[in-house]
């Protein structure tokens, strides 16, 4: 479903930030991502996502009949992919000011074109759709609530559903509980594991314990090269080659 | 510390020559006061008492309504103009540095732009009438309000913009969804603050030739019929305060549910 083959990226200062990363990814598959902080996760969920290009390499999105490469897109052609990868970001990033279920309906702007979406905006058949989204999620009873009225758990939860309402290809989510309590967490993990059923999600995440909860396969990166690739419950020496050794003992101590 | 005072001095100086070169330059002096007294009594016996007949006239009634009228399609047309040109001017919107610069100082130069000037100009173009008021009116809101709405524009939140972008919307979908409902209730606010502005143009303008109320205020104080015109003035009085207790009632229900999050 998701290929990635030998991306790499320079910071704007020129430094290498992101060196030779590939990896694939699968339908059924909920990939985590782990690395120190400033590493480049975000950077490379953006450029599988198509709004950062990469310097070099490819990201390939397989969706069912059709291949297609997100690098060296731009406009149109590049919004048409966009539209069927989900995108889940850290902390909220709804409109605030919009109603819940035009939050999710705008996650198919991308599908129609421009002149419709500033007349007269969504179908009734694309509400149902919307609404739908927002039930597997467990927050229909919000829809007509203002966004900026929900609680970080619920908001996320709206982007869950706006990502689902793309029909995505591959859903990729950026420390999507960063600022959540624990209950919250896990109801919001809770949502988004059953997923990979459907759709391969590769997430960032911050603490290594989410991801042998809830992922089928961790990626650890270090010093722009995947470091680690395989199975979510990682040994206390594989740690310590993604994250070094003082912070590794730090979070087996706390495990 | 000596340079800094002598430099104050020089300042004091040079002020105390100015204020006294104007007075004597414009002949005032206490005597012009004295002069004018009688005549300012005379002129609010006239006015009394005032003639309140002159307001069941259907012309006054109807300039009411076009002076009105011509302070809220000035306003509309205005804010439209302003929110399009905004979107060039914002740095958030608009990554081109030149194009941003280049409205930037149009919407200066429009600003600085007397209204006088501006109505005597369209008088000579358009004509009399409350066309070219309502033009006039238009063109003197686009530079202010141009620079409010840009200036709300950069100030929103950056993170649903480029939520939107990641899911492939285009710039106008981004700026429907995410832009405008962040800025909406500064769009309001500042447009009904300019609509108050703009009526007390609109009479002004009655003067020079605008039409509507201000027309016949000046009509009347030009033929001597100053209870007449006290009658007019009290209209006129009584509609700026009406609007302006409207648009602060508006403005206060816009922001008070901003507030309320």
């Amino acid at each position: 479903m998701l290929s990635v083959q030998n991306v790499a990226k320079r910071l704007p200062d020129g430094r290498p930030l992101l060196k030779d990363i590939s990896f694939e990814a699968k339908k059924g598959e909920f990939i985590g991502i782990l690395g120190e902080s400033g590493v480049g996760k975000t950077v490379l969920l953006r450029c599988i996502n198509g709004l950062t290009a990469p310097d070099s390499g490819d990201v390939v999105i397989n969706g069912g009949d059709t291949v297609i490469k997100v690098n060296g897109k731009r406009g149109q052609e590049l919004r048409v992919i966009q539209q069927r990868i989900g995108m889940i970001f850290q902390g909220s990033i709804l409109v605030k000011r919009l109603s819940v279920l035009e939050n999710v309906l705008t996650g198919r702007l991308g599908r129609i074109s421009t002149l419709r979406s500033l007349l007269y905006g969504f179908t009734e058949d694309e509400m149902t759709v919307a609404l739908e989204q927002l039930e597997r999620v467990g927050i229909k009873n919000l829809a007509h609530r203002r966004a900026e009225t929900l609680s970080g758990g619920e908001m996320q939860r709206v982007a869950i559903a706006r990502a689902l309402f793309q029909e995505p290809y591959l859903l990729l989510a950026d420390e999507p509980v960063a600022n959540l309590d624990p209950k919250n967490t896990e109801v919001v993990m809770d949502y988004l594991k059953p997923l990979a059923k459907e759709v391969a999600i590769v997430g960032v995440f911050h603490a290594p314990e989410l991801v042998s909860k809830y992922c089928t396969r961790a990626i650890g990166i270090r010093d722009g090269v995947v470091c680690y690739d395989g199975s979510p419950f990682i040994s206390p020496s594989k740690l310590e080659d993604i994250y070094g050794t003082e912070r590794a003992v730090c979070i087996t101590s706390v495990a | 510390m000596k340079r800094r005072s002598l430099f104050n001095t020089g300042l004091g100086v040079v002020l105390f020559v100015v204020f006294v070169w104007s007075l004597v330059d414009l002949g005032i002096g206490p005597r012009l006061f004295w002069r004018g007294l009688p005549h300012f009594f005379r002129l609010v016996s006239e006015m009394f008492p005032p003639s309140w007949e002159v307001l069941t006239e259907p012309d006054i009634l109807w300039s009411v309504v076009e002076t009105l009228s011509m302070a809220f399609l000035g306003t509309f047309f205005g804010a439209a103009a302003a929110f399009v040109l905004a979107l060039w001017a914002a740095s958030n919107l608009t990554p081109s540095r030149l194009v941003r610069e280049t409205v930037k100082a149009l919407m200066a130069a429009e600003r600085s732009m007397p209204t006088l000037v501006v109505v005597l100009v369209l008088i000579v173009v358009i004509g009399l009438g409350p066309f070219t008021g309502m033009v006039t009116v238009a063109i003197g809101s686009i530079g202010m309000l141009g620079r409010l709405f840009a200036e709300a524009m950069e100030n929103v939140d950056p993170r649903p913009l480029d939520s939107l972008k990641s899911t492939g919307a285009s710039k106008l979908q981004i700026i429907r969804y995410a832009v405008l409902p962040q800025v909406v209730p500064s769009l309001i606010a500042n447009t009904l603050y300019r609509f108050d502005i703009n009526l007390r143009t609109v009479l002004f303008l009655g003067v020079v030739g605008g039409g509507g109320i201000g027309f016949h205020l000046h009509l009347a104080m030009s033929l001597f019929r100053y209870a007449d015109a006290l009658a007019i003035t009290a209209v006129i009085l009584s509609v700026i305060w009406m609007a302006e207790q409207l648009s602060n009632h508006l403005r206060s229900v816009v922001i008070g549910r901003e507030t309320l999050r």
